[in-house]
């Protein structure tokens, strides 16, 4: 049962195409995982459209020939839409499969650090961080915050930390002031973003920097 | 977290009570189906008239630059021309449909504009889960399969599956039946489809 879910706020951005990729993809995997997410995205997209179609600052236009020349282009036959490959991912000794956001994101280059490896999924976006994290058996992140907020979209397994423990599905998006950490029994897979490295809360953050550096 | 999430769509939430088609969305609905079943010019020049300054303005406000509003109105148009027997109406209105289409363009521009990237992710991001009725042979083999595999989903999503495959309900149908708005049954409908279509895969 997913306890934790992205808000109106959130969903409505990704609805609105205005989110970044990063929390794009996560937005939409979940949506992938919940059927009360789903639903309420469709009801945000319709409102959505609503607003859009019925906003009043309408300017005259002068299109040329644009419709005259769309309308000469072929028409596409109905055909079955072909479902593209599942993303999967190889880690660890297993296949994981995906949601479909996911799907590009096929050849990954995976580099580990004890128990926790980590593939990056997107790098282009300023400070922020997005990757896959897997969480090896009895796995922990050792106590940490965050100057910016952190996402982690739990895709498979579960984990626990301070506030409670996560399924499959859940969304949990932690802001700067929160520290935690996560501790996986039997392995967990998650989608992870960020906006800053991450900060370790004990005297020997020197020798967790490797770790720090491999997570964000 | 709060400034990646642009001012704009704060009061969206406020006034979404429109559910039924009222005239102007029977009129699209229509006219799109026009294009859809016989590739009608003129209805496709109407849904032109209607979108294409709306869509504009839209753009105007994304992107700040006019060719680059004419160059979402051109593609969102011409995808509405080319895809339009893709639109199902049972699964929603013509005009959502339009600004979905408008809004993955949108983000694979903006995508372009800002990362130089060509990665066309708004499908993976906005997939259509779409079940289509296959003549595939392989899936005539696993058919057979299939009743089991239907046995093993959440009674919710296997009332819906059942309804609609085989007992031949539409999603209104069953919807009156089970007093839930038809949103309902279709994320049913698309959750079950992902399960079965996941244990299919598993098995061959
Ligand atoms: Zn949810």
């Amino acid at each position: 049962m997913i306890k934790f879910h992205p808000n109106k706020k959130m969903l409505t951005a990704f609805s609105a195409g205005e989110l970044p990729l990063s929390l794009s993809i996560a937005v939409s995997a979940h949506i992938e995982l919940c059927e009360e997410c789903a639903q309420q995205a469709q009801q945000v997209e319709e409102s959505l459209s609503h607003d859009t179609w019925h906003d009043e600052s309408l300017e005259n236009a002068d299109f040329g020939d644009m419709l005259q020349s769309i309308m000469t282009t072929s028409f596409e036959p109905l055909e079955t839409v072909v479902r593209a490959p599942h993303a999967r991912v190889h880690i660890a000794g297993r296949d994981y499969q995906l949601p479909t956001a996911f799907r590009q994101y096929q050849d990954l280059k995976w580099s580990g650090f004890g128990a926790i490896s980590r593939a990056r999924i997107v790098n282009d976006e300023k400070n922020v961080r997005a990757s896959l994290l897997h969480i090896g058996e009895g796995g922990r992140i050792p106590e940490h915050k965050h100057k910016g907020y952190e996402l982690t979209l739990l895709l498979d397994g579960s984990f626990t930390d301070e506030s409670g423990t996560y399924e499959k599905g859940d969304f949990i998006l932690l802001d700067g002031d929160k520290s935690h950490s996560p501790y996986t029994e039997k392995g967990c897979l998650c989608y992870a973003v960020q906006d800053a490295p991450l900060h370790f809360m004990s005297g020997v953050s020197k020798v967790l920097n490797p770790l720090g550096n491999l997570i964000y | 977290m709060i400034e990646l999430i642009a001012n704009s769509t704060d009061n969206i939430l406020n006034n979404h009570t429109i559910k039924l088609l009222d005239e102007e969305q029977q009129q699209i609905n229509d006219w799109l189906d026009l294009v859809a079943k016989q590739q009608d010019k003129r209805a496709f020049s109407q849904l032109f008239t209607f979108f294409a300054p709306r869509i504009r303005s839209h753009g105007l406000k994304k992107f700040r630059q006019e060719a680059q509003a004419m160059e979402l109105v051109q593609e969102t148009m011409m995808l509405v021309w080319r895809k339009a027997c893709q639109f199902n109406a049972d699964k929603g209105k013509a005009s959502t449909w339009i600004y979905t289409i408008m809004r993955n363009y949108s983000f694979d521009m903006l995508r372009k504009v800002q990362s130089n990237k060509e990665d066309l992710i708004s499908e993976d991001l906005w997939p259509m889960l779409d079940v289509e009725e296959d003549t595939d042979e392989q899936d005539h083999l696993q058919s057979r399969h299939l009743l089991s595999y239907i046995n093993t989903l959440p009674t919710l999503q296997k009332q819906v599956v059942e309804g609609i495959y085989i007992e031949d309900k539409t999603q209104q149908e069953l919807a009156d039946e089970l007093s839930v708005p038809v949103g309902t049954i279709k994320s049913r409908l698309r959750l079950a489809m992902i399960k079965l279509r996941d244990m299919m895969e598993d098995k061959s």
